[in-house]
Formats: C-alpha cells, sequence, structure tokens
C-alpha cells in the first residue's frame, strides 16, 4: 500500500524572493510530488508526495533537502494513502494518464458545449476517478456525449487533456461492458467499428440502419425524409464499398485483437 | 505543379460526395495535383478509438504505412481523418510499447510503418502552399457582395496547435475575403456541430446546429463555408429538422470552401457538385455567375 507524506519547505533567503517559481517547477518535476502549495509564514511550500512504502518518504526528503535552494525541510505528517486501484487503471491507459495533475478549476466543463447533457461534468469526473468511485464513472453517460471538440483540451491550464481522457474512459466502460441506459453512443459506435472492419470503409447507409434497429426501430421513420434527400442527391449509396486489402486489413485487425492492450 | 498523396476519406464517397468532385476540379488549376493513396481504408475516427486503442491505431496505421512508400505529404479534406490520423501518428510516438505492438501487427501483413508521414488538411495546403496572393490573382469571378460565414468547425485548428489560432482562426475569413466576398463576423465559427453524435444523441446535435445558424445567420450570412464533411451535413441536411424543432426559417445554403473557390476560379459549375446541396445554393450564388443548370 502506498504512503503519503505531507512535507514543508523553507527556502534559502537569497532565493525565497526570486526563486519561488523555479523552486515550485523543480519540486512539481519530481515524480512522487503530487501537490506544490506556496504559504506564507515559517515555511514556503507545502507539499504532497505519495511514495510505494513509508521508507521512500526518506529518500524523497533528501533528495528535496539537497537542493542548493532549500533551507530546512520538515516532514509534517505521514499517512498511509488510501489504495485507490481506479485511479491507477486510469492513469495506465493511454489518455488516462494526467488526471493527477487536475487542479479543478473548472476550464473544462465552462469549455465544453454538451456539459449540459452530462450526468457529471468533466470536471467531476476527474474528481469521482480520484474519488475512486469506478462504477459511478464508468456507467455515467459524461464520456459518450463527449463530441471531441478538443476546446477543453486546448484551454485546459494543466495539460490535462480532458478529451483523450473522455476516449479512455469510453474504451474501459466497453471493455468491461458497463454501458449507461441514458445514451446510445456505443451502440453506434459499435456499427461504425464493425462496418470497418467488414469493408475497410465505413458504409453510413449501413451503419445508421443497423444503429435504429438495435436502438429504437422506431426513430428510422423521423430520418427518412433526410435519407431521401441524401438518395436523391447521390450522397447515400445503398452499396458499401469493400476495399481490395480487407483481408490484410483483417489480418491486421485479428493479429491486434491477439496482442491485446484493448483499452 | 506540385504533388500530395491524397486521403478523401469515407464522407467523400458519401454524403460529402461534393467536396470530393470540388477538389478534383479546382486542383488543376491551383497547380497542385492529388494523387489518391491506393486502397486505403478508413482512418478509423472517433468511434474506432473510443473502442479498442490498438486496432484503431492499426488501421490508421496501414494508411501511414501505405502513404509512406508514397514520400509525399498526405493531404486529406477531412477535419475527422485529418485529426484521426494526426493523433496516430502521435500517439505511436508517444507510447513506444503500443508502437512495438502496432507494428507486430503490421508485419503480419508486410507492412512497416517507420513514422515519417506528414499529415496535412486540404485546406492548410491551399492556405499554406498555394497562398492566397496566387489564389487571388486567379479569381475570374469576384464573389463581391456575397456575405459568407466562415465555419472552421472543431478539428482543423484542434488539438494540436498548427497553423491558425486555436479559438480565434482566421485563414477561412481571409480566404473568403480573396476570393472577393465578405467573411461575416461569426463568434462560434470554432464551435462543435455535434460531429456524428447527430445520430444517438439527435436532440443534443440539433441543439448545437441552431446555434451555430443562428449566430451565422444573425449576422447577415448569406451562406455558411465550411472545410468539414461532418459540419456541411449536419447543417445542411439537418437544418429543416432545426427549423421544425426550434421554429425557425433558416435557409442557409452549406458550401463547402473548394466549391467556393471553384466558382470564384470560374471553374465549370457542373464539376463543383452544387446540386448535392439539401439547401440549394443557386439564389446567393446567381449574381456573381450564371448558373449554367439550374441545381435539381
Amino acid at each position: 500500500m502506498g504512503t503519503k507524506a505531507y512535507l514543508m519547505v523553507k527556502m534559502e533567503m537569497s532565493y525565497a524572493r526570486d526563486g519561488h517559481t523555479d523552486g515550485m517547477k523543480e519540486l512539481k518535476a519530481m515524480p512522487e510530488i503530487e501537490t506544490v502549495e506556496p504559504v506564507s509564514g515559517d515555511y514556503d511550500f507545502v507539499i504532497a508526495a505519495t511514495v510505494d512504502a513509508p521508507v521512500r518518504v526518506a529518500s524523497v526528503a533528501s533528495e528535496i533537502r539537497a537542493k542548493e535552494w532549500v533551507k530546512n525541510l520538515d516532514v509534517l505528517k505521514v499517512e498511509p494513502a488510501a489504495p485507490n486501484p481506479f485511479l491507477d487503471e486510469v492513469c495506465s491507459t493511454p489518455g488516462g494518464e494526467c488526471v493527477r495533475w487536475c487542479v479543478q478549476c473548472g476550464m473544462c466543463s465552462a469549455s465544453c458545449p454538451n456539459v449540459g447533457k452530462m450526468d457529471y461534468s468533466p470536471r467531476k469526473i476527474i474528481a469521482l476517478i480520484r474519488a475512486g468511485r469506478r462504477y459511478d464513472v464508468l456507467t455515467s453517460n459524461s464520456m459518450w456525449v463527449c463530441a471531441s471538440c478538443y476546446l477543453c483540451t486546448v484551454r485546459c491550464p494543466k495539460d490535462v487533456k480532458p478529451t483523450e481522457l473522455m476516449h479512455a474512459l469510453e474504451r474501459l466502460s466497453f471493455h468491461h461492458g458497463l454501458r449507461h441506459g441514458a445514451t446510445s453512443t456505443p451502440a453506434m459506435y459499435n456499427a461504425f467499428v464493425n462496418s470497418i472492419n467488414n469493408n475497410g470503409r465505413v458504409h453510413e447507409l449501413g451503419v445508421m440502419s443497423k444503429f435504429y434497429l438495435k436502438t429504437n426501430p422506431l426513430a428510422v421513420l423521423k430520418m427518412i425524409p433526410i435519407g431521401l434527400k441524401l438518395l436523391s442527391r447521390g450522397r447515400m449509396p445503398l452499396k458499401p464499398r469493400k476495399i481490395r486489402g480487407i483481408n490484410q486489413l483483417k489480418t491486421i485487425i485479428e493479429k491486434a485483437n491477439v496482442l491485446g492492450g484493448a483499452q | 505543379m506540385r504533388y500530395y498523396s491524397y486521403f478523401p476519406g469515407c464522407s467523400l464517397e458519401a454524403t460529402a460526395v461534393a467536396y470530393g468532385l470540388s477538389t478534383q476540379a479546382i486542383t488543376g488549376a491551383l497547380d497542385m495535383e492529388l494523387i489518391e493513396l491506393e486502397d486505403w481504408n478508413c482512418c478509423g475516427s472517433t468511434p474506432y478509438g473510443s473502442t479498442n486503442e490498438l486496432e484503431s491505431l492499426c488501421i490508421a496505421a496501414r494508411n501511414l504505412a501505405l502513404a509512406e512508400k508514397t514520400g509525399l505529404d498526405l493531404v486529406t479534406p477531412c477535419s475527422s481523418c485529418y485529426t484521426t490520423l494526426n493523433r496516430a501518428n502521435s500517439q505511436l510516438r508517444e507510447y513506444p510499447d503500443l508502437k512495438g505492438k502496432v507494428d507486430e501487427c503490421l508485419a503480419t501483413a508486410g507492412l512497416e510503418y517507420k513514422g515519417t508521414v506528414k499529415i496535412r488538411h486540404l485546406f492548410e495546403v491551399i492556405f499554406n502552399d498555394t497562398g492566397l496572393k496566387t489564389i487571388e490573382s486567379k479569381v475570374m469571378n469576384p464573389l463581391t457582395g456575397l456575405r459568407v460565414a466562415p465555419y472552421y468547425g472543431c478539428q482543423l485548428v484542434r488539438p494540436e496547435p498548427s497553423f491558425d489560432n486555436q479559438q480565434n482562426p482566421q485563414s477561412l475569413d481571409r480566404l473568403i475575403a480573396s476570393l472577393g466576398a465578405e467573411p461575416v463576423p461569426f463568434p462560434l465559427k470554432d464551435r462543435c456541430c455535434g460531429g456524428s453524435l447527430i445520430i444517438p444523441e439527435l436532440d443534443l446535435a440539433l441543439g448545437l446546429i441552431h446555434q451555430l445558424l443562428e449566430s451565422a445567420g444573425s449576422n447577415g450570412a448569406q451562406c455558411i463555408v465550411t472545410v468539414c464533411p461532418l459540419c456541411q451535413t449536419n447543417l445542411d441536411a439537418y437544418q429543416g429538422m432545426v427549423n421544425s424543432k426550434f421554429g425557425t426559417s433558416y435557409n442557409l445554403p452549406i458550401l463547402f470552401f473548394t466549391q467556393l473557390l471553384g466558382v470564384a476560379l470560374g471553374i465549370e459549375l457542373q464539376g463543383l457538385g452544387l446540386d448535392k446541396g439539401v439547401i440549394s445554393a443557386e439564389k446567393v450564388l446567381a449574381p456573381s455567375v450564371t448558373m449554367a443548370e439550374p441545381a435539381t
């Protein structure tokens, strides 16, 4: 089980005036360090660090103490870190690595065009992941209504890449067979992927028909006028187009299946 | 003459067939040749990357491996293909273990990808390589008086920092101006149309499309110009549905930037696929050109 340590650092007088930001950057670059908070008073920073065993606290402390701008360091508290396998799972999924960096500023939620439709806003999703609420996160509809507009990604001050995180959560939810009842996006994605796997290219009419049959056959009625307009303008081919190298593509996909790493 | 490898993407064979037609129609006039990538497959788009990371990288990498053999930049007119293929490229760079697995999968099919392909959006290629000065000098039908809303959508300028501002891009505005038309202020120019969520989350997407039409329409736009097949389909084909849901009466033609370019460059109109739009562009383009064949 991990250990969480809170350390307090005082800077050398000669560095304290101008070196604050550089010092903070240097501390944050250490992989064990989760947060660095500037404080006023007897100390300059309070650091929260998570290490894999209590004995490692000493090595982190001496590494910090060895920096020439550090005057002294005291340990405020050492406690067992609550295990959070879900956080570890998310962090080991490509795209989910950055959730620890989030400062909960809410810029992602404020930028999201679809936040109103989400069970939890992107900021809350990250908070829930860090609280270990696996089921709540992976059965929510939040990631499935993300349209990949990447506005949150370019605005995030901590480079958390929330869009990539949403895709990572979709893959985890998909992989573990957890689906939310209030969104049919997974069914559409499934039809889309099948279309590629069968033909090498997406056949839009095929994807749509499969999707409606699976989710809500009556909704087709609503779509008929649009379908006819596209059809009459040559924008909706009836037959899928297969690539010549479909067998080559299938070989590649089969091998990927064997190698796994599905998320 | 500049040569590029060309990745049209699946939409250009279906809902965005006009984008493909108009692209091919203007390349000659712009001194460029697009050589279609031999037997390309779907890039995977968002749905594949949201269900299986390794497989999605593999199917993108097949295209990249094929493109690498040509030694040319890979150009795509589709913003989603552009983002997806670029994402695959950067994932393969950033995750060596995934790259190792992808290499192994490609090897079973006798393919190899070293990671050298540069993926570019058709709009960026025309904007940077051809350049506005050249375009301006080739305009035969200045689109004087035509008020156009420049719609960039999301994935042309995001997520990777590229050639234009990521939240307030200007390049398409400038292209429109170079054709003699007037780019209208369009505050939502880089906002989402809903993309493929139009199928599973119809109401959500209709709300977004409504906001976009409202933003363009209230600023006096006579038409909207886009660089993305999904944006065009959503705003064009679903405009009627927006009107009945929100009690509005928008009738804004949604053109691809290649179509607008083609009209201004004096390219034969039949080749531009102008008759493919659900909302006809005939009326708004009429002052600039005499439409030889009425759009049906």
